[in-house]
């Protein structure tokens, strides 16, 4: 066994029942929670076919348990992959769908709508019932706003805002496993009228009837759906308690009372429940159903064994002491009393004890610079990048990011970067791009064969196949003009199947002028004839036929191979469909079904060491879990951190809706007030909207949280006054300055 | 019955007036016996007549009907291979005036028509279809094919269980305990087979079911029957009776006293076919009704190691214990873990092309098995097999007609030549026939021709002709295809206004010869494309024998309602017997229980999908229920997690120890992480190996170090 800290020696005496660990940041949860799970299996606490659960939050953590147990598993001499099971809420709640879909009335091949096509839903919804309701929000209007600008923000404005409202109010109504029917009852029984929640309800019940339609169930469904097999078959639950004796869960925080309650009843009354999380880090609850709540609850549950992680090796000492000192002064110093529960001490960060294998940098690299300089947001990037300019030459072997609380200030910062021609790493702002990278390119081949005679879509062929050309910037610029050659073809079949008298390639003089271009067009000449003769095979085998000449990664192999075999289903549930419908299909699948593949990058995890010498550019919401050597911190002011003031500017309160409603916040109060039984509650306009700011608040401290603790020698934090110039610096900011200003002696 | 061992020998040996039960597990060389005992009493001067060869399932036969094609057999009538399905069907047509009035045949007068799988699905679709537009099975998503194939199984389970098919549905419904929608879908289910049952005595069609109803009520009990069946046969051989069904069952029980001879031979770990009504507890029982008991143990096939190791898995799976035998299976078993699916099956063909190329094993030698086999599991393969070299051949009963492209070309030029059909085949029909139709014609200018040529005219489809084309296209599209196009296209119009057109098998025969056999057009001198329109006519004249007479009743044109069906996938290929032929000495490509019905052994098996759940699950049907519809149902019981988790647990077995029974030297697992649909693979019999893995390291490798 390794060599512990005397926190880490409590946790590994662990034993049974439940318990919940505080941990902080870079504390080692994974790590520590691997090393339970491998000692618990090391005891020979499992009988045979027993396994040790281990849910977590997002699938790139599910490989990372799986690599840290294995290691400890073998190093104690055993057999890798026996005896645990790692999954994310989403993949257990499958697995527990899976075994008996019946039950629930599922088709044992039912499908999955990943979020992305779940939104593609909900869009049309919102604006199909924004449609037949054009006037119903009028009443929500500012005054102020003339007939003409409503009719603007219809077009432009509503069908985003409903769609958002459509997303919180189905997820909050699935939360609480409301089905549409049961809720039509409710609101049909109201002694008075809740629009907001009469119009989530429709959108709902047309939602549901989507997915019906699709045989498909969306990511709620599936937690939904697992509960219910578990209420409704006691022979299946008491299988699973007997499979799955122990159940460890990371991330606790960010879970929902739903997801809570899957493994409360896979725990059982008298089961073996550990719970991992730090409340400090709970960043995803905003309109989600997640809430560090139910964990602190649980923290507080009777027989609950109470344990902390309060090391970390992560950061410099002065790090540490800047984050702990944000904690404590929400705790005691916030202007809004009502949020100083935001941050929750203890445990404090504390360094590592002496001879840790993770000793935390030596204080004298440490370096903080809080700006409180007044940047517009152009200047912001400007400064930035300089700061970058002058830094990365010198430091190519150290990790750096800038981390922005909105995608579009990172794209703002990219696009700058990309003109100063520094290296940089953006993939983290999009989303998996694998996936929907060879489906698409596959979609894009089918296009062509389903056309052959048009030299615009062969073009787009070629592009697909050398599409690695676009790394580089002289076979880019051959690419194009390639494409663009070929784009001119008047007879495709002069090219692809020359006759005697007249062929497009031999004419065209590149032999002579351009031997490379013509030899890779002699090449692409031989692959298109030989996918136009696999034309008249069956889908499945066109798709494999082509992604074989295409790919080469076994990733994209696979799902080249997946694809193959979904579209084969198509095609059978659908005997006349012929290539266009086909690819068409391609193009829904790939934006399908991406969360439980292990297919994409993304799902492996990322990695901030293999991007050294480069400035990875990122969300504060996506760089949970990582670590850099030196981290910026941009927008830090009072519109992305504000913090109760009466200039502050809430996001989610939309400046043509009257007395600053939040309409996503109302209406969910309104599917609350409907479903109370308490008569002396009742909604109250407006009421939901001051909850919600407070809400708002606290999770931005907690993000700020998480991204100072995300530096580990370095940080630099910068605010704007955005694009009206009417922005400060946040609260927190500011006496955070002014707490390192004590140390440094001013500005450095 | 020089090779054969002491314990065969004593079976082969018996008198010819006893009746023997003989057990043992595959591999034993029970059939060896049972071939021999058959010579055995040829030789003795058994009339071969008198002789009855009982099995389930045709392939079954296959050893049996090898031994009789063995010219070395003493002269005489030849002994009958049947199973209890084909003896039914003989005995209606025998005895036909004898039950169909009884039977309630709507005209007892006049000859039966028997309908095959194929062809009972074509009227099931025709009776269902309506019942389908008016929102029956509304709720549950399941292909139209798989559907018909349902209800009629249905209908079998209740003949071959003996229970009347009135009893389906509220057998299924008083079973189920999920979502109530689901009980209106078994409402359907039952009245669906009602009417089937119904339209089949008022056309005197008799579906296997309605034949062994008939057989089983009305003939069986009758005397003139009776004693025609017990004279004729005297000698039983009955094989594999455990994958039989109740009523063949309760049919030899009675039937036993009255033989002279009979050697029943029982596999003990069998009973693969359950889920189509095999029984083996009934089987089991006919044991006390035989005179003598013999049992084999020792297996013939497989190589010690194997034999371990089905030890081993098979006490795991019954036990759940772990209980390694003396011998080390370890050597007996290759494996590698994958990510990726693909990259499994790279494993898998290079490790048999090293088989076959370096240590000189037969392909024919080689399975590569998997619970279920997709198409696109299968073309990976065979191509990737190819390109190493190595011969490899599929079975696939179930592939749809229609997705043969020569058919579907054929097809397309029957409905240019049928305008009045009403059919309108789309532009990508019109230009992948003429690719393959027209020697030469390339895709780009295949399409080019069709969207020029091609119009839909009043609603019926139409050529035009090439002459018509400006100049600047002809040029295109090249004159000498022109050519070719137009000599099809005239015969295509000729063959439309000659008032003497025949039907659609003669369409496709002349079509053929006059055409596209010919230089210059896409079947010349192709062996294969010639194969499919021969079977094509066949597959026509069949149908027209079921359904013809009924058709022209109804003025429906028979090529119409054949393009049609064909078009549904109602018709499929498994008309066609030799639909490809395939290279014997080659790497056979199979689901785990087409291999185990065919009951042949193998060197060496390749495991696929070793993850996948599909092992020990049963396919997903939602119209019926194996166990209960099965003679072991507690009527009021419903079915529940438990049962559902013993039944997997049960299938899991068998077809673990049945795959390694047929397995002679080694199994090569193909594990790869990420199933074919990226889904994490963790099924049982990973499980089970994983355990028996580990329980192998710590007794083997305990004191080792």
């Amino acid at each position: 066994m390794p060599v512990l800290r005397p926190a880490q020696e409590e946790i590994m005496d662990y034993p049974g029942g439940r318990m919940g660990i505080s941990a902080v940041p870079g504390s080692g949860k994974t790590w520590t929670l691997s090393l339970l799970a491998a000692d618990l299996i090391y005891r020979g606490v499992l009988k045979e076919d027993q396994e040790i659960l281990i849910v977590t939050l997002v699938n790139s953590a599910v490989d990372n348990f799986y690599q840290r147990i294995s290691g400890f598993v073998k190093s104690s001499g055993l057999l890798p992959n026996i005896g645990y099971r790692v999954r994310t809420l989403h993949g257990l709640a499958h697995d527990i769908v899976r075994e008996r879909p019946a039950l629930l009335g599922l088709e044992n091949n039912f499908q999955i709508i990943d979020d992305r096509e779940a939104d593609f839903l909900r869009s049309d919804i919102a604006q199909a019932w924004l449609n037949s309701h054009p006037d119903v929000l009028d009443e929500y209007f500012d005054p102020e706003v003339d007939e003409s600008r409503r009719e603007w923000l219809r077009r432009e404005q509503l069908p985003k805002l409903i769609k958002d409202i459509a997303t919180s109010f189905i997820g909050h109504a699935k939360d609480r496993q409301l089905h549409p029917d049961q809720l039509k009852t409710v609101l049909q029984n109201l002694p008075l009228p809740l629009p907001l929640a009469q119009m989530g309800w429709e959108m709902y019940a047309n939602y549901q009837r989507a997915l019906a339609y699709r045989g498909a169930v969306d990511f709620d469904d599936l937690i939904r759906l697992a509960l219910q097999a578990l209420d409704s078959d006691a022979g299946l639950l008491d299988r699973l308690r007997r499979q799955w004796p122990y159940i460890l869960e990371d991330e606790a925080q960010d879970s929902s009372w739903l997801q809570e309650q899957i493994l409360r009843t896979l725990a059982g009354p008298d089961g073996n429940w550990v719970r991992v999380g730090d409340p400090n880090q709970a960043i995803y609850e905003t309109f989600t159903t997640a809430n560090p709540v139910y964990l602190r609850n649980f923290m507080s549950e009777p027989g609950v064994i109470r344990r902390q992680l309060p090391n970390s090796g992560r950061s410099t000492y002065s790090i540490i002491r800047l984050a702990n000192y944000l904690v404590e002064w929400t705790q005691h110093e916030h202007p809004t009393s009502a949020v100083r529960d935001a941050l929750q001490s203890p445990p404090s960060i504390e360094p590592t004890p002496l001879d840790d294998p993770q000793p935390n940098p030596p204080d004298e690299l440490s370096y903080i610079h809080l700006s409180l300089r007044k940047f517009s947001p152009a200047e912001e990037v400007q400064a930035i990048v300089k700061s970058l300019e002058q830094w990365l030459p010198e430091h190519n072997d150290s990790t750096v990011a800038v981390l922005a609380p909105r995608n579009q200030r990172a794209f703002d910062l990219v696009d700058e970067l990309r003109k100063r021609q520094i290296p940089y790493h953006d993939g983290m702002l999009r989303s998996s791009s694998s996936t929907r990278f060879s489906a698409g390119s596959l979609a894009n081949l089918l296009r062509y064969l389903a056309d052959p005679q048009s030299s615009s879509k062969l073009a787009t062929a070629y592009k697909v196949w050398r599409r690695s050309d676009r790394a580089e910037e002289a076979a880019k610029a051959r690419l194009e003009q390639n494409v663009e050659l070929l784009r001119k073809i008047g007879r495709v079949e002069d090219f692809i199947w020359p006759g005697p008298q007249a062929d497009w390639l031999e004419e065209s003089g590149l032999a002579q002028a351009d031997p490379e271009t013509y030899a890779q067009l002699i090449e692409f000449r031989q692959l298109v004839r030989r996918w136009q003769s696999a034309i008249l095979l069956p889908v499945d085998q066109i798709v494999l036929t082509i992604s074989q000449d295409l790919l080469s990664e076994p990733p994209e192999l696979a799902i080249a191979h997946k694809l193959a075999v979904l579209l084969r289903r198509a095609s059978t549930d659908h005997p006349g469909w012929h290539l266009p419908e086909l690819a068409g299909e391609l193009a829904v699948i790939a934006r399908n079904e991406r969360r439980f593949l292990g297919f994409s990058e993304d799902d492996s995890g990322f990695d901030p060491d293999k991007h050294r010498g480069k400035v990875v550019v990122a969300t504060m919401h996506k760089a949970k879990g990582l670590e850099w050597d030196r981290v910026y911190l941009m927008s830090v002011n009072n519109y992305d951190f504000p913090s109760g003031f009466i200039k502050d500017v809430f996001m989610s309160e939309k400046r043509y809706i009257r007395d600053h409603l939040n309409l996503e916040a109302e209406t969910l109060a309104q599917l609350d007030a409907a479903l109370t039984t308490n008569e002396y509650e009742w909604y109250q306009e407006g009421q939901e909207t001051q909850h919600a700011r407070l809400e708002y608040i606290r999770e931005r401290l907690r993000l700020l949280y998480v991204g100072i603790t995300r530096a580990k020698k370095e940080l630099i934090v910068t605010w704007n006054t955005g694009r009206q110039g009417e922005m400060q610096p946040a609260v927190p900011l500011v006496a955070l300055e002014a707490f390192q200003g004590g140390f440094e002696g001013g500005d450095a | 019955m020089s090779t054969l061992n002491a314990a065969q020998r004593s079976i082969v040996k018996k008198p010819a007036n006893t009746s023997v039960f003989l057990e043992g597990p595959a591999g034993s060389g029970k059939t060896t016996a049972g071939i021999a005992r058959l010579q055995h009493l040829l030789n003795a001067g058994v009339t071969g007549s008198s002789i009855l060869i009982l099995v389930p399932q045709r392939t079954l036969g296959a050893p049996y009907a090898d031994a009789l094609r063995n010219p070395g057999l003493p002269p005489g009538g030849l002994p009958s291979l049947l199973t209890v399905g084909g003896l039914a069907q003989r005995m209606v047509e025998l005895f036909w005036p004898l039950a169909a009035e009884a039977a309630g045949f709507a005209y007892p007068n006049q000859p039966p028509i028997f309908l095959t799988m194929e062809t009972a699905q074509y009227y099931m679709a025709r009776l269902v279809q309506p019942m389908l537009e008016e929102g029956a099975f509304d709720g549950v998503t399941i292909e139209r094919n798989r559907l018909f194939s349902q209800i009629l199984d249905n209908l079998n389970k209740a003949a071959v269980v003996g229970f009347p098919y009135t009893e389906i549905g509220p057998r299924l419904k008083s079973a189920w305990s999920g979502e109530p929608t689901q009980l209106r879908i078994y409402e359907d289910a039952q009245a669906c087979a009602t009417r089937f049952r119904e339209y089949c005595l008022a056309h005197n069609l008799l579906d296997f079911s309605l034949q062994l109803d008939v057989f089983r009520q009305y003939l069986w009990p009758n005397a003139s029957c009776h004693t025609y069946l017990l004279e004729t046969f005297q000698h039983l051989i009955y094989d594999n009776i455990e994958e039989d069904t109740p009523v063949a069952h309760d049919l030899v029980q009675d039937w036993l006293p009255h033989l002279r001879s009979a050697l029943l031979i029982y596999d003990s770990e069998a009973g693969y076919r359950s889920f189509l009504g095999a029984d083996p507890q009934s089987a089991y029982a006919l044991k006390e009704h035989c005179q003598e008991h013999a049992a084999f143990a020792r297996s013939l096939v497989s190589s010690v190691e194997i034999q371990s190791l089905t030890a081993s898995l098979g006490q795991y799976l019954v036990h759940g214990i772990e209980s390694p035998g003396e011998i080390d299976p370890r050597p007996a078993i290759a494996y590698e873990y994958q990510r990726f699916y693909p990259e499994m099956l790279d494993w898998v063909a290079q490790q048999i092309a090293a088989l076959v190329h370096e240590e000189e094993l037969p392909p024919g030698e080689i399975v590569v098995l998997a619970p279920f086999l997709s198409d696109a599991l299968r073309f990976a393969l065979v191509n990737r097999l190819e390109a190493l070299g190595v011969p490899a051949r599929s079975h696939r009963p179930s592939r749809s007609l229609r997705e043969e492209p020569a058919v579907q070309c054929l097809l397309t030029l029957a409905m240019l030549a049928h305008p009045e059909w009403g059919f309108q085949p789309t532009r990508f029909d019109v230009t992948y026939a003429l690719m393959q139709a027209i020697s030469g014609l390339d895709l780009v200018r295949a399409q080019l021709l069709a969207d020029i040529a091609y119009t839909i005219h009043q609603g019926q489809p139409t050529l035009s002709s090439f002459s018509q084309i400006i100049p600047d296209t002809q040029d295109r599209i090249t004159y000498r295809m022109g050519e070719r196009y137009e000599h099809l296209r005239a015969w295509l119009l000729d063959y439309q206004h000659n008032p003497q057109a025949a039907d659609l098998d003669h369409f496709f025969s002349l079509l053929f010869g006059e055409v596209l056999s010919q230089p210059g057009f896409g079947f010349h001198a192709s062996y294969d494309a010639g194969q499919v329109t021969a079977n094509l006519v066949e597959s026509i004249q069949k149908f027209r024998w079921v359904a013809g007479a009924g058709l022209a009743q109804a003025g429906i044109p028979l090529g119409k309602e054949y393009i049609d069906m064909v078009q549904k996938g109602v018709i499929a290929a498994q008309y066609i017997q030799s639909w490809q032929l395939q290279a014997e000495d080659a790497v056979l490509l199979a689901p785990a229980y087409t291999f185990l019905l065919g009951n042949r052994p193998a060197s060496v098996q390749f495991w696929l999908d070793v993850g996948s759940r599909s092992w020990a699950e049963r396919l997903f049907q939602p119209l019926t229920h194996p166990h209960v519809l099965s003679r072991h149902w507690q009527p009021g019981v419903t079915w529940g997690d438990a049962d559902e988790v013993e039944a997997n647990q049960q299938v899991l077995h068998h077809l673990a120890t049945g795959l390694l029974r047929r397995c002679r030297q080694q199994v090569y697992l193909g594990l790869s992480e990420l199933g074919e649909q990226g889904y994490e693979q963790r099924g049982p019999l990973l499980h089970t190996y994983q355990r028996v893995l580990q329980g192998l390291v710590n007794q083997f490798e305990q004191g080792e170090g």
